[in-house]
C-alpha cells in the first residue's frame, strides 16, 4: 500500500519539466476560471517535491502576464497557498511583496479591488482549517498593506483630479487581449470598504455559482448587445473588410505574432468567399457572430479618452462601424428594430422596453448579476428563471431587445407583453463558441458546408448520429480501414483529459463536461490523499440481482460534478434573491440532488434502499430528496451523515464546523477554488462537507 | 483466455511480502534504462510483462490505446503481470521502461481495422436501435473462439470504444478461471457506464474509498468449476439465470438495452463433439443477434451453418498476431492476483480485509461438487491423517451440492456468501443465488469448532448461505 505514487501524474519528471508543463497550464487560463485554477492547484499539489520551481513559474507569470489575466493568476498562487500550503506559502511568500505590488499597480481598480480582499484572506487561518495559522505569516503580508495604504491615499488624490484612473494597461505594449470579456471578475462579498460603490457587487460566491453562464457571457463580452441590421451579405463583407483593416494595423505593430497573422489569412480567405458565392442566411448569421466577437476580442486600434468612470474595462473599438458593436446602452437608446431575416419576432411593447433600459442604463455593464442589483422585479425572481434569462441572453449575442424581453417575459418577470414567439431562432439555436477564434469560425462555416471539416473542427454528439458510417454487419465490411471511425472517437473528442486520456468534444457540453472530470479527479484525488478516508477503505458487497437490475450505470466524473454544480447554483439562488446571511443550515432530510439525465432511480450504496426521483417545481427538474452526493454515487443523506458520524468522530465534528462555520469563511476567501469547489485541503471530508453547504437553499 | 482485467498491481503486495530483491536479479529480458519508440501509424508495440516485473510506458506525443483505451499523454502507465500491446492509429512516440520478458514493434495489425469495424457495426446498430423506439435493442454480441486467441482483449476494446462513443454496454464474462470485476469462480455481467482504464481494464467493483477511476457494479454468479465442461448442466442454468437478470436490466434501462450486450466465452466451449451445445444454449437465452469468432476456421464454419439460417451473422474475426500464450503458471498466478486485488485492492486502490471468525453452527455451508473438487480433496485427504474426513471425503457425492461442515479441505479456498437465506433446502436456489461476496477461509479450528473467514466487508453475513468448490484452486499464501 505504499505504493501509491503510481497516481502522482508528474512524479518522475524533472522540476523543469514540471516547471514547463505548469508553464503551460498558466497560459492557457484566460479567465477567471475555477476548473482550470482547480486543476493548477492540483498540478502543484501533486508535484510538491518541485515547490520551488511551480513558485518561480507561477510568479515569474503574474510578472509578465497582461494585466487583465493577473487576477487569474493571483487567484491560482492563492488557491494553492490555501489547498496547498506549504511548501509553496514559503516559496511563495519570500517574494509575495514584489509579486502582489508589481501586479496591484498595474491592473485597474476592480482587479485591486479583489487583490485587496485576497490580501485580507491571507491574514486570516484558511477557511474550514483545523489550525489557526494565517495563510501567510504577517511579517510578509504587513508590508503590502502598509504599501498599499500608501498607494490608496495617493489615489484618492488622483481621483479628486481625474474622477478615474485610466486603466494602465492601455499604455502596455502588449494589446489587451481580453478587452470586454473581463466584465464581472468576482470581487468580496463583504469588506470592500475601499471604495464607496453604486452598484452590488456579486460576491465570489456568486460568481461561482454561475460558472457555466458567467464564463460564458464573459467571454463574449456583448451578452445583451442591441438590434442587429438585417443580415445582409453587404454588411457582412464591410464588417469583415473593417475587421481585416483592424487585423492588419495588429499585423504592422507585430509582425512576429503567428496568432494575428493566421486570423488574417482566415479573414482574407473568408472575405474572398463573401464575394464568390451566395450564402444562406443561418451561415452570414454564424460569420455575422464570429465576426463581431473577433472585432470585439480586438484592441481598440487607438485609445480615446473614456469619459464614464465606470467604465473602465470596456471602451468601443473606433475602428469598427458601430452597427457592429452595439454598445448595450446606446443600442437600447435606439429605436428597436427587428431581424427581418428572423422569422417571427415578438411584438415590442415600448414601454416594457423603456423599463428595460433603465434596467440596464444602472449597471456599469449589462453582466447579469448587477442586472438583477438594478431591477428589484428581479430580486425576488427564482433562480431557475434567471438562469432562463441569463442562459438566453448569453447564448446569443446578437439577441436583440425583443428577444430579451421575450425571455424575460417567458421567466414572468415581466408582465403585460404578448405572448412570446416560443419558436427557437437559428441563432439561439447555435450559440457561437466563447473563444472567438479563427478555428472557431472557420468551424462554423464548414457546418455549413463551406469549407471542408477540418481535423479538429467537427463537432461530434457523444452518442451515434448520422456522421458516423453505417456499417453492415457483413464479412466484407470487416476488410477496409475506415478513418474516420478512428476521427470519431479521437479527432471528434479533441478536448483531452490529461489525467486519465479521456476525450470530451469540443462543443459547449464537451467543454462543461470536462470541466466537470476535471473537478472530479480534484476531489476524489483529494480523498485519496486524506488518509482517515482512504486508509479504512474496504470492498463492498456485490449487488443483488434486483439491486443490480435497477442500478443505473453513469459517469461519476461529469454527473456527480454535475450534481455538485446544480447544487452549487441551489445555493448562488439563496445568495442573490436572500441577500448574504440569510443562508441557514439545512437539515440532511432537505438535501437534495439533482437526479443525473434518464436515471429516476437509485439505490442508496449506504442502506440498500431504493431512491426515486421527484419533480421539483421550484427547481424545474428531477432530483432525489433527501440525498447527496458521496463517493460519486448518489445516497441518502441521512445515510451519508450516519456513516460520516460513525466513522470517525474527528470528521464528523470537523464537517459539523465546516457546516456551520461555511458560510462566514467561505466568503472571506478570494479564491473561488478552495470556497464553492470543496476543495480545501484542510477541510476535513471535503467533499460531503461541501456538497452539504452548498445545497443549501432559501 | 486473453488478458483484460488483468493488469496488475496489487501483485506489487506479494512481492513486498515474499521477495523483493531476488526478483530484480534474476529477471530475465530487457533492459531497465528509459529508452524511447517511435511507431509507425497502425502499428503496435506488444510486451509481455510477467508478475514480478514492472514495465511502464508513456506516451510522448502522438495518441496510442491499450485496448480501446487511450493512453493519457505524458502520463506513466505501469504494468505487470500483462501481455498486451499498445497500439497507435496516428502513430506515436512511447518512453518505455522497466522489464519485460519480451517487447517488440508489431507491424502485423490487420487484426485492428478489423476490431475497430465491428465496433462501427455495433456503433450502427446501437444508433438504429435508438432512432427506432420499438426495436429490440442494440447488438447482442457472442465471441467463441479458442484459448489465447484475443477473446478478452476484442471485448474489452469494444467495451471501452462503446463507451467513449457515448454508449453504456453490457459485458458478460461466461469463463470461470478469469474473473471479471470479481475473483475467479464467478459468472460476471456489468454494465458498463463510465470510463475504463489502462491499467486496469474495467477497474474495480464498488468500495468504499475513492477510487482512480470510477467504479463498476457487476452482478455475480458462482461458477466453482475449474471448466464450464465440468457441470455442463450447472453452467447453463447459470447462464440462463444471468440472461434473465440481463435481459431484465436492459428492459429497465433505455441505454443500457440501446447498447446492447457482448459475451466472452471460455474456449472450451468450442465443442464440436457436444455440436456446440452449450453455444446454442447462449444463442437462444440471450437472444444474440451477432457471432465473433476468432482463431478456428472451422468453428466459424460450422457456427454460420447452424446460425445463418437464423438471421444471425457469423463473423470470422482475425485474431491478433500477437495473442500471447499464457502458460498454467500464469493463469495460476493471474487467478491468485485476483483473488488477492479481491480483498486487498491493488497498489493504487488498496482496501482493508476484515477477519471474522464464526462458529460451525452459524454457518450455512454447502459444497459444489465436482470432478476436480474431488480429485483435490482426494489428494489432501490421503496426505493427512484421515480421522476427520469421514464425513465427507470418502464417497463422493452425486449430487450438485451438499451441505457440510466446515473441514480443512475448505482452507485457503474462496466460500461464496449468496443472497439465499440458511434456511434454504432447494438446491436449484443455492445454485441460481446471486453472490453478495467471497470469503476466504483463513483458519479452520476442528477442535474449538469455528472458522476464521477473510472477508471484504466489516459487516458479518447472517445466515445465508455459503457455498464453495474445486474452483479456484487453494491459495495458500494470502494472509500473511
Amino acid at each position: 500500500m505504499s505504493a501509491r505514487s503510481p497516481r502522482v501524474s508528474l512524479s518522475g519528471a524533472s522540476s523543469d519539466e514540471v516547471a514547463i508543463d505548469f508553464a503551460e497550464s498558466l497560459k492557457d487560463l484566460q479567465m477567471n476560471n475555477r476548473f482550470e485554477i482547480s486543476n493548477l492547484t492540483l498540478i502543484a499539489k501533486e508535484n510538491t517535491e518541485h515547490a520551488q520551481a511551480i513558485s518561480k513559474t507561477l510568479e515569474d507569470h503574474i510578472k509578465t502576464i497582461v494585466p487583465p489575466r493577473k487576477l487569474p493568476a493571483l487567484y491560482v498562487l492563492d488557491s494553492i497557498v490555501k489547498n496547498v500550503g506549504t511548501p509553496y506559502t514559503v516559496y511563495l511568500g519570500r517574494n509575495l511583496y514584489q509579486t502582489f505590488m508589481d501586479a496591484y499597480t498595474l491592473v485597474d481598480g476592480n482587479t485591486r479591488r479583489n487583490m485587496e480582499g485576497m490580501l485580507k484572506t491571507w491574514k486570516e487561518p484558511v477557511p474550514g482549517a483545523m489550525d489557526s495559522t494565517p495563510v501567510f505569516p504577517a511579517e510578509v503580508v504587513r508590508p503590502i498593506e502598509t504599501a498599499l495604504i500608501k498607494f490608496r491615499t495617493v489615489m484618492v488624490q488622483n481621483n479628486r483630479q481625474n474622477q478615474i484612473q485610466q486603466p494602465t494597461y492601455r499604455n502596455t505594449p502588449t494589446p489587451p487581449q481580453l478587452n470586454g470579456r473581463y466584465g464581472v471578475p468576482p470581487s468580496q462579498g463583504q469588506g470592500q470598504p475601499y471604495y464607496g460603490q453604486g452598484v452590488q457587487q456579486p460576491s465570489m460566491y456568486q460568481q461561482n455559482t454561475f460558472s457555466p453562464a458567467p464564463n460564458f457571457q464573459q467571454s463574449h463580452g456583448y451578452p445583451v448587445s442591441g438590434p442587429q441590421p438585417g443580415n445582409d451579405a453587404e454588411a457582412i463583407k464591410r464588417d469583415v473588410t473593417a475587421v481585416i483593416t483592424q487585423r492588419q494595423a495588429q499585423f504592422a505593430a507585430n509582425p512576429y505574432n503567428a496568432q494575428i497573422r493566421q486570423e488574417l489569412d482566415a479573414l482574407l480567405q473568408l472575405q474572398k468567399l463573401l464575394s464568390t458565392q451566395i450564402l444562406d442566411a443561418g451561415a452570414l448569421q454564424q460569420i455575422r457572430n464570429q465576426i463581431s466577437a473577433l472585432a470585439a476580442a480586438a484592441p481598440p486600434a487607438q485609445s480615446t479618452p473614456q469619459p464614464a468612470p465606470v467604465q473602465n474595462q470596456w471602451q468601443p473599438p473606433p475602428s469598427i462601424p458601430p452597427s457592429l458593436l452595439a454598445r448595450p446602452p446606446l443600442a437600447y437608446s435606439q429605436p428597436p428594430s427587428t431581424q427581418p431575416s428572423l422569422p417571427s419576432a415578438p411584438f415590442l411593447d415600448p414601454n416594457a422596453l423603456n423599463g428595460l433600459q433603465a434596467l440596464l442604463a444602472n449597471g456599469q455593464k449589462p453582466s447579469t448579476p448587477q442586472m438583477r442589483a438594478a431591477a428589484p422585479a428581479l430580486q425576488s425572481a427564482s433562480h431557475s428563471q434567471l438562469s432562463n434569462v441569463q442562459t438566453q441572453a448569453s447564448a446569443a449575442p446578437t439577441l436583440n431587445g425583443a428577444d430579451l424581453i421575450a425571455s424575460l417575459a417567458r421567466s414572468g418577470l415581466l408582465p403585460n407583453l404578448p405572448p412570446p414567439n416560443p419558436t427557437p431562432t437559428p441563432i439561439t439555436a447555435a450559440p457561437p463558441p466563447p473563444q472567438p477564434s479563427i478555428a472557431d469560425l472557420l468551424k462554423a462555416l464548414s457546418t455549413h458546408g463551406l469549407f471542408p471539416p477540418s481535423s479538429h473542427g467537427t463537432p461530434a454528439p457523444p452518442a451515434a448520429n448520422s456522421s458516423r458510417p453505417r456499417i453492415p454487419m457483413t464479412a466484407a465490411a470487416l476488410k477496409p480501414f475506415r478513418p474516420e471511425l478512428v476521427h470519431a472517437l479521437y479527432d471528434a473528442h479533441p478536448n483531452q483529459c490529461s489525467t486519465c486520456g479521456r476525450r470530451f468534444p469540443a462543443s459547449e457540453p464537451g467543454r462543461e463536461a470536462k470541466a466537470r472530470h476535471l473537478d472530479w479527479h480534484f476531489r476524489t484525488n483529494q480523498r485519496m490523499a486524506d488518509p482517515s478516508i482512504a486508509r479504512g477503505a474496504h470492498r463492498h458487497w456485490f449487488e443483488g440481482e434486483m439491486e443490480w437490475i435497477q442500478l443505473v450505470e453513469f459517469d461519476p466524473s461529469t454527473t456527480s460534478a454535475e450534481v455538485a454544480a446544480v447544487a452549487a447554483e441551489g445555493g448562488g439562488a439563496g445568495g442573490i434573491s436572500g441577500g448574504q446571511g440569510k443562508k441557514k443550515v439545512v437539515k440532511e432530510e432537505e438535501k437534495w440532488v439533482r437526479a443525473p439525465p434518464g436515471v429516476t432511480r437509485n439505490v442508496c450504496s449506504v442502506d440498500f434502499e431504493e431512491m426515486k426521483s421527484t419533480y421539483s417545481e421550484e427547481l424545474q427538474d428531477w432530483v432525489f430528496q433527501n440525498a447527496v452526493v458521496w463517493g460519486g454515487k448518489i445516497v441518502h443523506a441521512t445515510c451519508a451523515a450516519e456513516m460520516l458520524g460513525s466513522a470517525a468522530g474527528r470528521a464528523g465534528g470537523a464537517m459539523a464546523t465546516a457546516l456551520q462555520g461555511g458560510i462566514g469563511q467561505r466568503q472571506r476567501s478570494a479564491t473561488p477554488d478552495s470556497t464553492g469547489s470543496t476543495l480545501g485541503k484542510r477541510k476535513a471530508e471535503g467533499a460531503l462537507a461541501g456538497v452539504g453547504a452548498r445545497v443549501k437553499m432559501e | 483466455m486473453a488478458l483484460p482485467g488483468l493488469s496488475l498491481p496489487g501483485l506489487g503486495l506479494a512481492q513486498s511480502h515474499v521477495s523483493t530483491g531476488s526478483n530484480i536479479q534474476s529477471a530475465s529480458g530487457v533492459s531497465q534504462t528509459a529508452r524511447q519508440e517511435d511507431l509507425p501509424p497502425r502499428t503496435e508495440w506488444r510486451f509481455e510483462v510477467n508478475f514480478q516485473q514492472q514495465y511502464t510506458i508513456k506516451v510522448l506525443t502522438g495518441h496510442a490505446e491499450l485496448f480501446g483505451v487511450e493512453l493519457a499523454p505524458n502520463q506513466v502507465h505501469n504494468f505487470s503481470g500483462v501481455k498486451g500491446a499498445v497500439f497507435t492509429w496516428q502513430g506515436c512516440r512511447l518512453e518505455l521502461s522497466g522489464e519485460a520478458e519480451s517487447e517488440y514493434l508489431g507491424h502485423e495489425t490487420d487484426y485492428a481495422v478489423e476490431w475497430l469495424n465491428v465496433h462501427g457495426m455495433l456503433d450502427t446498430a446501437r444508433g438504429d436501435a435508438q432512432s427506432t423506439p420499438s426495436s429490440e435493442g442494440g447488438p447482442r454480441v457472442l465471441v467463441v473462439g479458442p484459448d489465447f486467441v484475443g477473446k478478452s482483449s476484442l471485448i474489452r476494446s469494444l467495451a471501452a470504444w462503446g463507451v467513449q462513443s457515448g454508449w453504456t454496454p453490457t459485458i458478460i464474462n461466461a469463463d470461470p478461471r478469469e474473473g471479471l470485476l470479481a475473483p475467479p469462480g464467478s459468472i460476471s455481467a456489468v454494465t458498463v457506464g463510465s470510463w475504463m482504464s489502462v491499467e486496469d481494464g474495467y477497474g474495480i467493483s464498488p468500495i468504499s474509498g475513492p477510487t482512480v477511476t470510477p467504479v463498476k457494479a457487476p452482478l455475480i454468479y458462482h461458477c466453482p468449476y475449474a471448466s464450464a465442461t465440468e457441470k455442463p448442466e450447472i453452467y447453463k442454468a447459470l447462464l440462463t439465470r444471468t440472461a434473465l437478470s440481463v435481459t431484465n436490466k436492459l428492459e429497465e434501462n433505455l441505454l443500457a438495452k440501446q447498447s446492447g450486450l457482448i459475451i466472452d466465452t471460455p474456449g472450451a466451449l468450442n465443442d464440436p463433439r457436444s455440436n456446440y451445445a452449450t453455444i446454442a444454449h447462449i444463442v437462444s437465452e440471450f437472444s444474440i443477434s451477432l457471432i465473433l469468432t476468432l482463431g478456428s476456421e472451422r468453428l466459424s464454419n460450422d457456427l454460420s451453418r447452424r446460425f445463418t439460417g437464423d438471421n444471425i451473422p457469423v463473423l470470422r474475426i482475425a485474431k491478433p498476431a500477437g495473442a500471447a500464450e499464457k502458460d498454467a503458471q500464469f493463469m495460476k498466478q493471474l487467478a491468485n492476483q485476483q483473488i488477492r486485488q479481491y480483498f486487498f485492492g491493488t497498489s493504487k486502490d488498496p482496501l482493508n480485509p476484515h477477519s471474522h471468525t464464526i462458529a460451525f453452527t452459524d454457518i450455512n455451508l454447502w459444497r459444489a461438487n465436482s470432478p476436480s473438487l474431488t480429485i483435490a480433496m482426494n489428494a489432501t485427504s490421503s496426505g493427512m491423517d484421515d480421522s476427520d474426513s469421514d464425513s465427507y471425503a470418502s464417497a463422493p457425492s452425486t449430487k450438485d451440492f451438499d451441505r457440510v461442515t466446515p473441514s480443512q479441505e475448505m482452507l485457503g479456498r474462496l466460500v461464496a456468501i449468496k443472497f439465499c437465506s440458511g434456511s434454504e433446502t432447494d438446491e436449484v436456489a443455492i445454485r441460481d443465488s446471486a453472490v453478495m461476496g467471497y470469503a476466504y477461509v483463513s483458519e479452520v479450528d476442528e477442535a474449538k469448532k469455528r472458522v476464521r473467514f477473510l472477508s471484504p466487508h466489516p459487516q458479518r453475513w447472517g445466515d445465508r448461505v455459503m457455498v464453495w468448490g474445486g474452483w479456484p484452486e487453494a491459495v495458500v499464501d494470502l494472509v500473511g
